[in-house]
């Protein structure tokens, strides 16, 4: 690292970040893409895909998430998480999987970036308080120093009674190089070194506005005059090496198969930005990080969230990929509350300071279907929302079907409005109905459609028998329970061998595995304990499993290839896990 | 309608890509430019004597040099007369000149993409760079003012013209002869706005363009 990489430097104009554009640049040898996503936000990231090191400058901008043109791998606005992997479809990229990204900011009409960034761009008081103009860039093939010594001679006079006669250049300290005028008429220059013998002379005037086309002309026909004699010079001047690029070794976290133990629980610290009823029984939190970007959750993940009253509780985010600066989740007050949403609904206020947990998926959803149909029901509508916004973003088919109460249990009803796609809202139907709404939805299964289901067990278990009878795939049909109603029978004992570390363990009737596995000291991450979730899901090796969950399907259960560690045992006396 | 044609050339698929947009049927004839050296056999000689793709055949009517294609298909095709301006005699000269243009932009960006990746070693890829770093000057500060302006396409008026369909394939695949258009940020989102063209067609190292803001 030097003293260059410390510093602050424009790599583009604000309006050079066209929207669904990106932008090219290179700043000390470094090559880098910047786009602006719908929101205004400005990405300025090292220019290659983690995966295969494409260009990401060669890239398409959809508004939200910037996708590689080679495998498609997409990555969140802000944040620059990979939201989705087209070669793994059905799988959520683990959160760590991350670009490397710069610091940015936008002031004086330029965008901003140091390779390591420290402090602030510095102030430059002839710009402050006074309306301001960038000129076009213009780009030389020399060196920065060359290009700096020669910028401080440069005229842009007319004649002598031109407004941009009797400048004198100065360099302040930041390095800027500034030619003080009469009156409002001032220029600052600042120079990007792009590579060693490339430069880019930004200037910024005052005095003048966007409409002064001919004032523009003139300051460009004066750069480039300027950049024939400075070419002219730097073609005698011995070609120095070009500057390496730094390229940052990826976190130590990511280049290494994530351990066991990576519950994905790093915590953030959120304050409630804000808390409103959607519903008559649900409440909406905004959760906003304090001072820390918040990873991003891709469609179908929840968050944990560590309440004041010591539980901990999982709630879906309903964000869509254009909502990355915040955490939206609904919390349905459920009358029989041990404390969760009770405490949400009651006790947190707006202003508040809850920890939460990193987005966690295991509710992932593909999208590469030629036709997505979403069925929620009551508060499940808070994780098919964050995916029905998210096909739609991608302009992909899809159909959202929404089973409540009554009108004044409709959440999120403006969201739901929003949606360009097919959506229907069915009311107050009885267990019957509701059975035979699900089979007309699900009449005429096809190729590459692919249903989610989430919503109270007994609608969602109808749901999955009305797709089933209609002919639905079972790798087609994901759901996600709120809660395992089943009862779970803890009686059987067996024995429990880790082919990975090589012990073998008793598990006794009362016990889980997740206990006997964390009582001798080995970590597993796991979150509803009840067999819903997913969290705790371990690979096993060997052994006839006693699945109790409602995770796994059906097939998936006779497989035998997953155990949920938190209910399910064992139907032989000994399993050989995967540990 | 034929196409004599060669899949990696730019000059033939501005013609295919402007036969899509003008939704005109056509059927493509193809020459082994490379490796076959096709264009120069004695059969394909006969019907362009300069050696070169692509080449039009209309119900026997045979025209060679693909601007002048492009001005045939507009006028013969394009009902609105938006393409190719005839009736504005500004607008038609500008056409004209930017197609030079363009026609300067194969001499140059084509040339070195020959050299680097079909191995025509007889070129002087240092001296075709140049010309079309040169040129690429000149359009970007045209297209930089174009936009202040508010004007989107590199001629005047609402609509793009052929010029738009001449500059275009070279501009794109001028990385594969070495050029960077990394310092010209004004001619890379005006290719941004050519793939938004209704009909637009990509082809072997042009990618096309994701939605725009605001288009359905």
């Amino acid at each position: 690292m030097t003293d260059t990489h410390l510093k602050w430097y424009p790599i583009a104009a604000s309006d050079d970040l066209a929207p669904r554009h990106v932008f090219d640049a290179q700043l000390l040898g470094q090559e880098i893409a910047a786009w602006r996503a719908d929101d205004g936000f400005a990405n300025v990231w090292e220019n290659r895909c983690l995966h295969r090191g494409v260009r990401l400058s060669i890239g398409i901008n959809d508004g939200s998430e910037l996708k590689c043109q080679y495998h498609g791998w997409r990555y969140s606005n802000r944040s620059a998480n990979c939201t989705y992997i087209p070669a793994h479809p059905a799988d959520a990229p683990a959160r760590t999987v991350c670009n490397r990204k710069y610091t940015t900011r936008e002031k004086y009409g330029l965008v901003w970036t140091a390779i390591e960034s420290s402090g602030d761009v510095p102030p430059i008081s002839l710009l402050d308080d006074t309306a301001h103009m960038p000129l076009r860039a213009m780009p030389m093939n020399a060196s920065a120093a060359l290009v700096e010594e020669m910028l401080k001679g440069a005229s842009f006079k007319r004649d002598d009674n031109d407004r941009w006669s009797g400048l004198t250049a100065e360099t302040d300290s930041s390095g800027a190089i500034l030619f003080n005028g009469i009156a409002t008429f001032n220029l600052v220059f600042f120079v990007q070194p792009v590579d060693s013998t490339r430069s880019v002379v930004r200037g910024v005037a005052t005095g003048i506005s966007d409409g002064d086309i001919d004032e523009l002309r003139h300051l460009n026909a004066c750069l480039s005059v300027l950049r024939r004699a400075i070419e002219t010079r730097a073609a005698h001047q011995k070609r120095a090496d070009p500057i390496a690029p730094v390229y940052t070794q990826v976190d130590a976290e990511l280049a290494t198969m994530p351990d066991r133990s990576d519950t994905g629980a790093v915590g953030h610290r959120v304050r409630v930005a804000h808390k409103t009823m959607t519903a008559n029984d649900t409440a909406r939190f905004e959760l906003v990080g304090l001072g820390e970007e918040l990873p991003t959750g891709q469609a179908g993940a929840h968050i944990d969230v560590h309440l004041p009253n010591g539980l901990i509780r999982q709630y879906s985010l309903t964000n869509g990929p254009t909502e990355t600066d915040s955490y939206v989740i609904g919390v349905k007050r459920e009358p029989g509350s041990t404390g969760g949403s009770q405490c949400l609904h009651d006790t947190v206020r707006e202003g508040d300071i809850l920890m939460v947990s990193a987005p966690r998926n295991n509710f992932p959803l593909r999208r590469d279907a030629v036709r997505s149909v979403f069925v929620a029901g009551g508060i499940g509508i808070t994780p098919l929302l964050s995916m029905a916004k998210t096909i739609e973003n991608q302009r992909l088919d899809y159909d959202l079907h929404y089973f409540v109460r009554d009108d004044d249990h409709v959440a999120f009803a403006e969201q739901i409005a929003a949606l360009s796609g097919n959506v229907t809202l069915h009311k107050g139907l009885s267990v019957e109905n509701t059975g035979k709404a699900l089979r007309d939805i699900y009449q005429g299964p096809a190729n590459a459609n692919h249903t989610y289901i989430c919503g109270p067990g007994p609608m969602l278990d109808a749901a999955r028998t009305a797709a089933a009878e209609c002919g639905w795939r079972e790798d087609a049909v994901h759901f996600e329970y709120f809660k395992n109603t089943n009862e779970v029978d803890a009686s059987s004992s067996f024995e429990i061998a880790l082919a990975r570390s090589g012990r073998t363990l008793q598990v006794n009737a009362g016990e889980t595995v997740l206990d006997v596995l964390r009582t001798n000291g080995i970590s597993i991450a796991s979150c509803c304990s009840q067999g819903a979730c997913g969290t705790c899901k371990v690979a096993v090796i060997e052994g006839d499993v006693d699945h109790q969950d409602v995770h796994l399907t059906d097939s998936e259960k006779r497989q035998n290839a997953f155990i949920m560690t938190c209910v399910s045992r064992a139907k032989s006396n000994r399993l050989v896990l995967d540990i | 309608m034929k196409l004599y044609d060669f899949e990696l050339s730019g000059n033939c698929y501005k013609i295919r890509m402007f036969l899509n947009i003008l939704g005109v049927e056509y059927e493509r004839h193809p020459i082994d430019f490379f490796p076959g050296n096709e264009h120069k056999s004695a059969a394909f000689l006969a019907i362009n004597p300069l050696g070169q793709l692509p080449v039009l055949d209309h119900g026997g009517f045979q025209l060679r040099d693909a601007q002048a294609i492009l001005s045939y298909l507009a006028a013969k095709y394009d009902s609105g007369g938006t393409w190719y301006p005839a009736s504005d005699p500004e607008r038609l000269g500008e056409v004209n000149q930017w197609m030079a243009f363009g026609d300067m932009i194969t001499v140059t960006s084509s040339a070195a993409r020959l050299h680097d990746g079909l191995s025509y070693r007889q070129i002087d890829v240092e001296a075709a760079r140049n010309g079309a770093h040169r040129l690429f000057r000149i359009l970007d500060e045209h297209l930089w003012f174009a936009e202040h302006e508010g004007r989107t396409w590199i001629c005047q008026g609402d609509e793009p013209t052929i010029a738009d369909i001449a500059c275009f394939p070279y501009i794109m695949l001028s990385l594969e002869g070495g050029i960077s258009l990394q310092d010209y940020p004004a001619i890379r989102r005006w290719t941004d706005r050519v793939k938004r063209i209704p009909g637009f067609i990509a082809m072997s190292g042009i990618f096309a363009a994701g939605p725009g803001l605001g288009v359905a």
